[in-house]
């Protein structure tokens, strides 16, 4: 029994010499080969079992050996293994600052910026959001907003004509009217963006086409305050937490009173600056108390009802927002410029 | 409206008020102050004397001059032709800062300069109320003037400050001098003293006839006045009127203009001995030609209302006077007219003829109606101070208009809900009165109250919260919010179904842009294939570029493509959702043009946009929308703006959903690749879909077949895929994986490789089943298509 332990530890030194030369994973290989495969040294010693007596003793002997020389040359190959990846890995090398794979981001012209913005506001506060055809009779756009045939703002010199009595809507009243004449008396609390046209030639500050967004309240007990409150609230979140709303005196056919609305400032919060050319206040929208005649005309008792109706330019918004100068920006699309409005994440 | 506060100051106590403070209290109740101008802001001016005038030794044009400003002498060049030795002239001083800038003590050619002789437009006039002589030349100043005077500006009008007010529809009434001051008068609660008008008549006229045929004119009154003589202005009224804008042109002409200016009532006067037979007649059946005070010849046609003199115009009622009748400077006797015309009549007739006159633009906008007898009288007044008179008659006149006293009943109540607010009966009051209301009954709370007759845009209860409002409101409303049943706001489903399609057209790299609604001819009869109804056109438009109303997108969205290839931007996609209003078709479209590459990264593109690009929007929001694909048809048409043979005209349920595909070559001004979309939305979105149910996955593993084979190009390969499809319920899933065009493939053909997969929901699949539904397959496409499969 002895002397099998001796050749063990002859074959073990033998083999942990040849290892220790070891240089790549052929070597490695080799001396699997050469210790553990069938024929190899240490699994030959196998075969002499048969001819001790201690056969327990033997076997964990055998065992020990093959772990020894196995866990080594594991090992080794583990190490060599990691060496070889790390080799390959070094060819892999990338320039980890060249520019990211094209993902997109969402692209739009500021004018739906705008209007959504302003939807969701008057969405959070319980508004429906309305729509109509940009072709209209001239009875929803002038006859029932109290605009009668007569009347001024109907010349053709302002507004774009299909026929006599047929034309583009020149402000989203239009809207308000059909909506009044499907709601059959009941309250109403709508805003209805959309596009609007006028007679006017294209320069810096006009715009055949335009964007306008209405908002139109009526019930039992609507009041002058009930606007400024609800403007206001629409300036806090449009504009600045802070913002404040000023009533100027105005004057529309189809509301009584009729105001010009100026918000402070929020630029200089009403220091004086370029935005508001030093008054602290910029003009915003045209508002006012809806006119008895448009409540009458559209079905609503004006002895019980009354409402509040307002008008945002869409554009004007946007231009103040982002401090464009040019209306025509907005129809020129060129997609550098859009680009400019969707990079930042705003306050 | 110009006004000048020299000239209201006459009629309204503004002691003591700044120009600012007045012009912010009246933007403030609804009268905006556009601006506060100044005639003119020169400084370091004095009276001179030209002591001696010689020419410039060095120049053909320039004079070398002594002026004396009583305390030096000055040396000054001046190259004005009227410049001459004993004139009295008005000398900027070394370091007078004139409009051009400020003056500096220098030489002139060698010749020593110390001030300018000035004329009016130098010191900031403009030039349009000035003579020609006097642009060219500079100032003469009368004898009044004394050598050293510095108050120059003041004694000629030109230290005024005059508010620009930019009037709205409903404050005509502010459209007179007088008007101004007693709002003035009213908000600042000072004396308002407007002028008084007598009767001056100095004999009664029984032979002049005056009258009215139309019910459109239900007043009209004149004067006669005999022995006037035509001559300049007095300067005071010279320099009223520059103050206001107007030029002045006579001693009759400008009183006109003033009284108009005064009461806001326009006036015509005629040359008495004009007129063919002694009567006015208003009339609107006349159809003849009519020579203008503009010498332009205008047609008259029926309803324009025209003041005749035995059938014949004299003059286009409200609007101009005819050249026959008009007053010259030989002008002995005159006719003085006051008329009420119809707002509407006049607005119809100017608007037609393209003819607008100040007078027009009063009576369109609306005039005081019960004033005539008094302008008529005023007008008579002040006449017998700007001319010699020699008799004055009666008020001639035709009246058939109603002049009742306008009254509203109202009550505190009304007005306090109206506006939020909690005002007592005496403030209501106070400002109610203040603001020329007259209280005829009340009971503390109700009450009713006559209207001043001129203020015409007062009508009803309402208007008056706004004249409190205006008056006080403003701050004293504290913002509260409508209290109302609460409800869900929200957009449509519509829109809504928009708004999903926009983020995915989005956040897949889209630009979303806004285009023109109106276009071009050329636009709007190119790309009508989606929607082929006709498209409105509109009657009056200010350019051909914007004249009609487009029913299909591409042409908008092609245009702004090509703007920003222009523009050095080569690869993108870009898209617009937008009404399409045509004749008995309202329509929403989707656009979209893909343009040039994709990018990769940074600026390293990969492949071209293709067909299958937008036909792959089209798959997803048809996913989207949950539509089964066996209702939809894509199939190839004929036009000139699409590639024929990479292009798709898709149906739903039959009806045209869409149109796609590569832009015609020759159409796109570009080498990169320009493809199209555009989709008729309100179908997709009018369209039920399958509701979302949930099936269960089969638990059973799947198995899958590949066939790959030639086949011609025509053929499509949705009906490959429909036929295969059919051949067995256990197919879950019928897949492309490989198309190949080219090499060592026919030239008409292509070669498509499918996969399919099988699957059972309650059972595992035996190789036997796959075997006779793989078998179905290979007899199908040999059978249907006639190929046979690669190895």
């Amino acid at each position: 029994m002895e002397e099998y332990l001796v050749e063990f530890k002859q074959i073990e030194e033998e083999a942990l010499k040849d290892i220790e030369n070891v240089k790549t994973l052929e070597d490695v290989d080799q001396n699997f080969i050469k210790y553990l495969s069938k024929k190899g040294k240490v699994s030959l010693l196998m075969n002499k079992i048969r001819e001790v007596q201690d056969k327990k003793k033997f076997g964990e002997a055998y065992n020990e050996l093959r772990k020894t020389v196995e866990n080594k040359l594991n090992e080794l190959k583990a190490k060599l293994e990691k060496e070889k990846l790390d080799e390959e890995l070094k060819k892999e090398i990338i320039d980890i600052t060249l520019p990211g794979n094209h993902l997109v981001s969402t692209n739009v012209n500021p004018f739906y910026k705008i209007i959504e913005e302003i939807e969701n506001i008057f969405v959070n506060m319980g508004y429906t959001v309305e729509s109509g055809p940009e072709v209209v009779k001239d009875k929803y756009n002038f006859e029932l907003v109290n605009i009668p045939f007569d009347h001024p703002a109907r010349d053709m010199q302002d507004s774009l004509f299909i026929d006599e009595t047929t034309l583009l809507r020149t402000h989203t009243s239009a809207i308000q009217a059909m909506v009044m004449e499907k709601s059959n008396g009941k309250p109403i609390k709508i805003i209805c963006p959309g596009k609007v046209y006028r007679r006017d030639d294209d320069d810096m500050t006009h715009s055949h086409q335009f964007g306008q967004i209405e908002g139109l309240v009526i019930d039992k007990n609507i009041k002058l305050s009930d606007l400024k409150g609800t403007l206001e609230l629409f300036a806090k979140s449009m504009f600045s937490k802070d913002s404040k709303v000023r009533f100027r005196s105005s004057f529309f056919p189809f509301t009584e009173p009729s105001v010009e609305v100026d918000i402070s400032c929020f630029k200089c919060k009403g220091k004086g600056c370029p935005t508001c050319k030093g008054t602290g206040w910029i003009e915003i929208l045209g508002a006012g108390m809806v006119h008895p005649n448009v409540l009458k005309l559209n079905g609503y008792d004006p002895e019980v009802y009354s409402g509040f109706a307002f008008g945002v330019g869409i554009e004007r918004v946007a231009m103040l927002r982002y401090g464009i100068d040019d209306i025509r920006r907005f129809y020129s699309n060129d997609i550098k410029v859009i680009d400019e409005f969707n990079k930042k994440v705003e306050d | 409206m110009l006004v000048s506060l020299n000239e209201i100051s006459k009629y309204v106590d503004l002691n003591g008020l700044s120009k600012e403070e007045i012009a912010s209290r009246l933007t403030f109740s609804g009268i905006e102050v556009e601006e506060i101008k100044t005639l003119s802001s020169a400084t370091n001016l004095v009276v001179g004397k030209v002591i001696s005038c010689v020419n410039h030794p060095n120049s053909d044009h320039l004079h070398v001059c002594k002026v004396d400003v009583k305390d030096e002498i000055l040396d000054i060049v001046c190259g004005a032709p009227n410049c001459k030795e004993g004139i009295k002239v008005i000398v900027a001083k070394v370091g007078a800062k004139l409009p051009n800038g400020e003056i500096k003590a220098g030489e002139i050619r060698g010749c020593k300069s110390n001030g300018m002789l000035c004329a009016l437009n130098e010191l900031g006039v403009d030039p349009k109320y000035l003579k020609e002589e006097q642009i060219k030349g500079i100032e003469i100043l009368s004898d009044e003037f004394e050598v050293g005077d510095t108050d120059i500006l003041h004694k000629l009008g030109l230290d005024d400050a005059i508010l620009d007010l930019s009037l709205l529809a409903n404050r005509s009434d502010c459209y007179s001098l007088f008007n101004v001051s007693r709002e003035l008068g009213a908000l600042f609660n000072r004396n308002v003293n407007i002028l008084e008008a007598k009767d001056d008549s100095t004999y009664v006229d029984n032979d002049f006839k005056v009258g009215s045929l139309t019910p459109n004119c239900k007043e009209f009154s004149v004067k006669i006045v005999k022995g006037i003589e035509v001559k300049d202005s007095p300067s005071w009224l010279k320099n009223c009127l520059r103050s206001e804008g107007i030029r002045s042109i006579n001693n009759i002409v400008d009183l006109g203009n003033y009284i108009m200016l005064l009461t806001g009532q326009p006036i015509h006067m005629y040359d008495y001995d004009k007129l063919t037979k002694k009567e006015l007649i208003v009339r609107d059946d006349i159809k003849e030609k009519f020579v203008a005070l503009d010498e332009k010849e205008y047609q008259i046609n029926e309803l324009d209302l025209c003041v005749t003199s035995s059938s014949k115009t004299m003059c286009l009622g409200g609007i101009m006077g005819g050249l026959d009748s008009e007053v010259t400077s030989s002008t002995k006797n005159i006719v003085i007219e006051v008329a009420n015309f119809n707002h509407a009549s006049i607005r119809k007739t100017s608007s037609r003829l393209g003819l607008i006159s100040d007078s027009s633009q009063r009576f369109v906008k609306g005039i005081n109606k019960d004033q005539v007898d008094y302008v008529l009288n005023l007008t008579t007044n002040l006449l017998k101070t700007l001319s010699n008179v020699d008799s004055i008659s009666n008020i001639i006149k035709y009246d058939e208009l109603n002049h009742d006293i306008k009254v509203i009943s109202c009550s505190v109540d009304y007005i306090n809900n109206r506006l939020g607010t909690n005002f007592e009966f005496s403030k209501v009051k106070e400002v109610l009165e203040l603001l020329y209301f007259k209280f005829i009954e009340s009971d503390g709370n109700n009450f009713k109250v006559e209207v001043p007759n001129f203020r015409i845009d007062v009508e009803g209860k309402a208007d008056l919260s706004e004249e409190i409002f205006r008056y006080i409101g403003l701050d004293t409303i504290q913002p509260t919010l409508p209290f109302m049943e609460t409800t869900v706001g929200g957009k449509s489903k519509d829109e809504q179904k928009q708004d999903v399609i926009c983020s995915f057209l989005s956040n897949n790299g889209l630009y979303r842009v806004l285009t023109y609604t109106l276009v071009n001819q050329k636009m709007s009869e190119s790309f009508k294939i989606l929607n082929k109804s006709e498209g409105y056109v509109i009657k009056n438009p200010l350019t051909e570029d914007h004249k009609y109303v487009r029913t299909n997108l591409l042409p908008s969205l092609i245009n702004c493509a090509i703007y920003n290839l222009n523009h050095q931007n080569n690869n993108f996609g870009i898209y617009e959702i937008s009404n399409m209003d045509s004749i008995n078709k309202n329509e929403i479209h989707l656009g979209i043009v893909l343009v040039g590459k994709k990018y990769k990264q940074d600026k390293i593109v990969g492949e071209s946009y293709s067909y299958f690009d937008v036909k792959g929007i089209v798959d997803t929001i048809l996913d989207m929308f949950n539509i089964s694909s066996t209702r939809v048809k894509y199939t190839r048409f004929e036009t000139d703006e699409f590639h024929p043979n990479r292009s798709a005209l898709v149906l739903l349920d039959n009806k045209p959903l869409c149109v796609m595909g590569d832009i015609y070559p020759t159409k796109k001004e570009t080498k990169e690749a320009m493809i199209l979309l555009e989709m008729n939305l309100s179908l997709l979105f009018a369209t039920k879909s399958k509701n979302i149910k949930f099936e269960p996955i089969s638990n059973y593993p799947q198995s899958s077949r590949d066939y790959a084979f030639l086949i011609d190009d025509t053929v499509n390969y949705i009906d490959i895929k429909n036929e295969v499809k059919k051949c067995s319920s256990l197919i879950k899933e019928v897949g492309v994986f490989d198309i190949y065009k080219g090499k060592n493939i026919p030239s008409n053909q292509k070669s498509i490789a499918l996969t399919v997969v099988f699957e059972s929901n309650d059972h595992t699949l035996k190789e036997k089943e796959i075997e006779e539904a793989h078998n179905k397959i290979v007899e199908t496409l040999n059978k249907k298509f006639n190929v046979s499969l690669r190895s």
